[in-house]
């Protein structure tokens, strides 16, 4: 009886009429030699096309390129020291950082809160699980035009739900950014959920049983077990997380294009206004390059302590 | 274990993703390749000679680009009798307009020519004109090759095609330069309210702008979802155009003034420091809730459901509430011109929704075949007979158009109260959009809390700044 590999049967080894023996034609040393490059191609094909916008973009922010000034020149750092030197960046830096800490940190906690009641496999969470996925499938454009209509303080349901009358308005100056954050979390919280559950459903069976066993409380599974086997699942979920927030855009700009003032004016909404609005592409370039500074170095950082973290895991579920 | 070059590999894969998530954020700042841009594009008017005839570029095809609105709405079913008239195809692409001048502006920056024929308003103009963006139509209106015998140009109502027309040199008025764009449709500034709502009170309409927030103040009953008059708040350009610049030049505000080729910001000024409270006061104590999120679909949709009982914005917007079964108050609605200023003064905002041609077309003469037929007499006509509102023609106006004002009380009567002082009010300049949308986020700020006159003076230090930059 053959020995199956995957499930498959491997080829015969001395098959009749094919060269070398080997069961598969002899592919010549050069086509196998250049297989890897052919594979790369698309990749390497999506990475220059990136890079070279990107670089372009980068190019833009040394020059003085506007609509009102089709010929720009050279001005070395003239942008970075406009914009580094503008109220309104630090402002809207200050807004984006806020915005990432507090949705971020609150979708994370949901999220896994939601993921340990969801991983019991009753068929309220089976059901649950199906449904919590919906806000995913819903683009955050239309998630803000849909929330935007439900604060509405004339029309809108919540004010009618929470019996809060015509004069409670969720976008105002003091509310306008929890506001904008609420709809984020109504958003991503079900991501966090979903990545934490499958997570979760990864972990080993073997020490929860263990503890079990010897009467350890399901408290202090969760923290001493539990916990520190899925951080690296928690922490990859908050990469995406904060990293999607530092570039938050559609729904806070739906919800409020940056308003009342500055309130929720983020980095994003800056550079769109001074891009497409004030059509001054190199100012709205800089300010992303900035952006994307922020949000590298961020990542960096993040993927650090990631590794840390999967290492720490690993031993504790040695 | 794993070998630790997979686990950097790892690691490494998602740094590489958290920056590249990042680089189209950079990239989506970019458009075009700037340093070719600029004006010099050639005009394509003198190459069309001969004798006109509208079957001339039977075969062609041409692309245009617009967005959803009852103009074009009134517009899309005659696009067929355009072909059967020359011969030429017709691809309308819609594009809502919240998003439309986005990409309107990336497509001009880019230069690709990829749409003709697009609709703008006129501020658009003194942004799309200097890097050379449109074409001047001044050579094809002139050019009897091109334009048909019949066109009638000066049909149009002499301020809007003032208002369609600049030089782009600083100080210069509007009426001076080249004809960038042909209007198409236009809207006065003017006051909607709920007629039925008012005549069983035996409200008198007021005249003054004091009396007009005493009574919109005294209609607010926040109790019963209630409240005096919606105008704009969000943070946009577009708050500051409709009702706000209207009342502001009927009470004697400017935005700025001009010595020479310099500019100084006007919105600090005694006038306009003392307007602003007022407006702001207005907005805060008869105006909607959420007034900083108000666009006009907001303002027209609470007047239609019967919260709002006037409405301070382009006539055009309100109009639609009034057709049978679009509302819950349609039938109930009327107009009038709104408070007169201290002198009797109507000076009225205009928009204008017009026809402009894509400087990078490759098909220039087939896209004014189509813009010539789009702004004339008979088109416009039938187009009016169903959901355009105020046509750009007297003739039109003054025909087919009255005849469906029926049903619309007080409609007629306002437009000829303050057509005649409908002009755009504002001073002409490169940075509109940037500067107006810094005066609407000081109303924000106002609205919020911020002493108007220190916020004024901050916003026209800035804008002064700006604008002579």
């Amino acid at each position: 009886m053959a020995t199956t590999v995957g499930g498959r049967t491997p080829p015969q080894q001395s098959s009749p009429g094919r060269a070398g023996g080997a069961g598969v034609p002899r592919v010549p040393a050069w086509r196998r030699k250049l297989r890897p490059y052919l594979l790369s191609v698309p990749a390497v094909a999506l990475i220059i096309g990136i890079l070279y916008a990107f670089f372009y973009g980068v190019y833009y922010t040394v020059l003085n390129y506007a609509a009102t000034n089709p010929n720009p020149s050279f001005v070395g750092f003239e942008n970075y020291a406009s914009v580094l030197g503008d109220a309104l960046f630090w402002r809207s830096a200050g807004v984006t950082l806020l915005y990432a800490v507090a949705a971020t940190g609150i979708e994370t906690v949901l999220g896994v809160a939601i993921a340990l009641l969801l991983n019991r496999s009753t068929l309220i969470g089976k059901t649950f699980e199906r449904l919590l996925i919906l806000p995913l499938m819903i683009a955050p454009v239309i998630a803000g035009v849909i929330w935007k209509l439900m604060f509405n303080p004339q029309f809108g349901v919540l004010n009618h739900v929470f019996g809060l009358g015509s004069t409670f308005d969720w976008l105002s100056k003091d509310r306008a950014l929890w506001s904008t954050i609420l709809v984020d979390v109504w958003i991503y919280t079900p991501f966090v959920a979903i990545l934490v559950l499958a997570g979760i459903r990864s972990l080993p069976k073997e020490p929860f049983e263990a503890s079990d066993v010897d009467g350890a409380s399901w408290f202090y599974m969760f923290r001493r077990l539990m916990l520190p086997m899925m951080w690296p699942y928690i922490l990859v979920a908050v990469i995406f997380r904060f990293m999607d927030c530092l570039k938050v855009f559609d729904a806070v700009f739906v919800l409020t294009a940056g308003g009342p003032g500055v309130t929720t004016t983020t980095l994003q909404i800056g550079a769109f206004e001074d891009s497409i609005t004030n059509l001054n592409y190199s100012r709205g370039s800089t300010y992303m390059f900035l952006l994307w500074i922020i949000v590298f170095i961020t990542a960096r950082y993040l993927v650090s302590v990631l590794g840390k973290a999967q290492r720490r895991a690993a031993g504790a579920g040695a | 274990m794993n070998p630790p070059s997979s686990k950097l590999t790892r690691r490494s894969l998602l740094a590489a993703m958290g920056g590249a998530a990042a680089v189209p954020m950079l990239t989506g700042c970019g458009v075009g390749t700037g340093g070719d841009a600029g004006a010099g594009v050639e005009n394509g008017a003198a190459q069309v000679t001969g004798s006109f005839d509208w079957k001339k570029l039977s075969g062609e095809s041409i692309k245009i680009l617009q967005t959803p609105h009852p103009y074009q709405q009134a517009f899309q079913p005659l696009l067929k009798e355009f072909t059967d008239l020359t011969g030429i195809q017709v691809q309308a692409d819609l594009v809502a307009e919240a998003d439309y001048f986005t990409k309107l502006n990336t497509e001009l920056a880019g230069k690709t020519g990829a749409h003709d024929v697009f609709m703008t308003g006129a501020y658009f103009i003194w942004q799309y004109g200097p890097p050379g963006w449109m074409e001047d139509l001044t050579p094809w209106i002139e050019n009897s090759s091109a334009t048909n015998d019949e066109y009638d140009f000066e049909d149009i109502y002499e301020g809007l095609r003032t208002s369609t027309r600049w030089d782009f040199e600083k100080g210069s008025a509007l009426g001076t330069g080249g004809q960038w764009a042909i209007p198409w449709g236009f809207e006065t500034n003017v006051v909607a309210y709920n007629k039925r709502e008012f005549d069983s009170r035996g409200i008198a309409l007021p005249e003054t702008f004091d009396d007009f927030i005493q009574l919109a103040v005294d209609l607010t009953d926040r109790s019963q979802n209630r409240y005096g008059v919606a105008f704009r708040g969000s943070k946009s350009w577009a708050t500051i155009h409709p009702g706000f610049m209207t009342q502001f030049t009927r009470e004697g505000g400017k935005d700025y003034t001009a010595d020479g080729t310099t500019y100084t910001a006007a919105m600090n000024s005694d006038v306009a420091v003392d307007f602003t409270k007022k407006w702001v006061d207005l907005a805060r104590n008869a105006g909607p809730t959420s007034w900083t999120t108000y666009d006009y679909p907001q303002c027209t949709g609470d007047l239609g459901n019967g919260n709002a009982m006037m409405v301070y914005d382009a006539d055009s917007a309100t109009y639609p509430k009034q057709k049978a079964g679009a509302s819950a108050q349609a039938g109930n609605l009327a107009w009038y011109p709104g408070p007169a200023g201290p002198d009797g003064s109507y000076a009225t905002n205009l928009w204008t929704w017009s026809l402009a041609m894509n400087a990078a077309s490759k098909k220039k003469q087939a896209a004014w075949l189509f813009m010539q037929w789009a702004t004339g007499k008979e088109a416009m006509t039938k187009a009016t007979s169903s959901t355009f509102a105020d046509p750009t023609r007297a003739s039109v106006f003054d025909g087919a158009f009255k005849q469906t004002l029926g049903e619309f009380p007080g409609y007629l009567e306002t437009f000829e109260k303050v057509i005649d002082s409908t002009k755009i009010q504002f001073t002409p300049q490169t940075k509109f959009f940037e500067t107006t949308e810094d005066w609407a986020v000081a109303l924000q700020d106002i609205y919020s809390g911020a002493d108007a006159k220190s916020r004024l003076d901050e916003l026209a230090e800035s804008n002064t700044s700006k604008i002579n930059a």
